[in-house]
């Protein structure tokens, strides 16, 4: 004979009991309350913060983007700007240049024809004074080729006189 | 030979005043509680924003799995359900898993299913007076036809009862079941080895040989697969019936 017997103070199998039924409510709503300090908020939380972090994190370079494409559209401006001043400069600067050029070219012209001027009068100036010596010498010859020739000496005053008579007479 | 096997409920471990007992179902659910808070803990301390260790990988995976599963059943309106639905699965299948370490299942006992039961109960006819209004859920039971109201009424209790009992008898029956097994072996076992003579047959007869292996097939079903399969299914029709529940009928 064999005898299961599984403990000697026990429920039947099919009892109903209120209390334990409550308690069976009260263990179920206590466990709801464990998962949701211990389980459910802790892990709640955190994915919170990091779908925050993200969104930061998307934001920032967002706006990081948008500084860089101000600054940079800034920087374009800018430098238009300077190519714009740089070329402004450069074509006064070449006007300028040119206008100095041109009147040094008129300062050199005025110069050059003031020296030719000058030149020309001294070139007037040293033809007359040859043209002077050239008579004072010829005179000078013929008297001295006429003393030669008459072999007498006449008076010098008397004859330059005459020479230089024959001489303005001849022509220029 | 004559096998007598004798089915009882819960072992009576304290008698408090006012008859409220404290037995096995009260004390191995009370350390199925503990120790899911204890693992609960375990893996939620130190969690970070960028998680380093697996312990929050698996914790945040049994959270999104909990939502998962209430709000592809219930909505996105139901979120503040999942903890209760949690509670309720991790309660019913570890109370019917703790009879692998041997110890007795708390879902055994009709009443643990019976309290699940009027709870989900309760939340039913809540939403469908909430939904409907007193008027309107009284009026429901009298349709299609007056004369069908003591019918309807009874279809109202039924939800729960049949729901207890179905969890109730398939943990309960699982341990019936592996007792009568574990006594049939052991007289199958005797009469095999009984025979042999003097102290040798006495030994062999103590000795559970056939015992083994059998069972543990058994168990796996009967503990593993249907303490599972038996929370799943309690929780889903806890889900789907308060779900239809708040829905307004048009």
């Amino acid at each position: 004979m064999l005898n299961v017997v599984i403990a000697s103070a026990t429920l039947d199998f099919l009892s109903v009991n209120v209390w334990h039924i409550l308690m069976a409510v009260g263990n179920l709503l206590i466990l709801v309350l464990i998962l949701k300090k211990f389980l459910f908020k802790p892990v709640q939380n955190i994915l919170r913060q990091r779908e925050e972090e993200i969104n930061k994190t998307y934001s920032d370079a967002d706006k990081a983007l948008s500084d860089a494409e101000n600054e940079k559209a800034e920087y374009q401006k800018k430098l238009s700007a300077a190519k714009s001043e740089a070329d402004s400069l450069i074509s006064s600067a070449s006007e300028r240049a040119k206008a100095e050029s041109a009147e040094i070219i008129q300062n050199a012209r005025a110069e050059a024809e003031r020296r030719r001027k000058n030149a020309d009068e001294d070139i007037e100036l040293a033809r007359r004074k040859a043209v002077e010596e050239m008579r004072d010498e010829l005179g000078e010859m013929v008297i001295d080729l006429a003393t030669k020739v008459v072999g007498k000496e006449i008076d010098p005053k008397t004859h330059e006189e005459l020479i230089n008579e024959a001489i303005e007479s001849l022509g220029e | 030979m004559k096998l007598e096997i004798e089915v009882t409920g819960a072992k009576i471990l304290l008698t408090l005043p006012l008859g409220i007992t404290v037995t096995e179902t009260q004390v191995n659910m009370w350390l199925v509680m503990l120790g899911i808070a204890v693992f609960c803990i375990w893996l939620t301390h130190g969690l970070k924003v960028r998680p380093t260790s697996k312990r929050q990988i698996v914790a945040e995976y049994i959270v999104k799995t909990a939502e998962n599963f209430v709000t592809s059943n219930m909505g996105q309106k139901w979120k503040w359900f999942v903890p209760y639905v949690a509670a309720l699965f991790s309660l019913a299948m570890f109370s019917s898993l703790i009879s692998l370490l041997g110890m007795y299942p708390p879902t055994s006992d009709l009443n643990t299913t019976a309290g699940w039961a009027i709870m989900t109960f309760i939340l039913i006819t809540f939403y469908k007076i909430k939904t409907n209004g007193a008027f309107g859920y009284a009026k429901s039971l009298t349709e299609p036809i007056f004369i069908m109201t003591p019918m309807n009424i009874l279809g109202e209790f039924a939800t729960p009862l049949s729901m207890a009992f179905r969890m109730f008898g398939n943990v309960a029956s699982g341990t019936v079941v592996s007792a009568l097994l574990y006594a049939a072996l052991a007289s199958l076992n005797n009469a095999v080895f009984g025979w042999l003579p003097g102290i040798l047959g006495e030994a062999a007869e103590k000795l559970p040989i056939l015992q083994l292996g059998l069972p543990a097939v058994l168990s796996l079903y009967f503990d593993v697969f249907s303490g599972v399969l038996q929370a799943f299914i309690f929780c889903m029709l806890t889900m789907l019936y308060i779900k239809s529940a708040a829905e307004v009928e048009d």
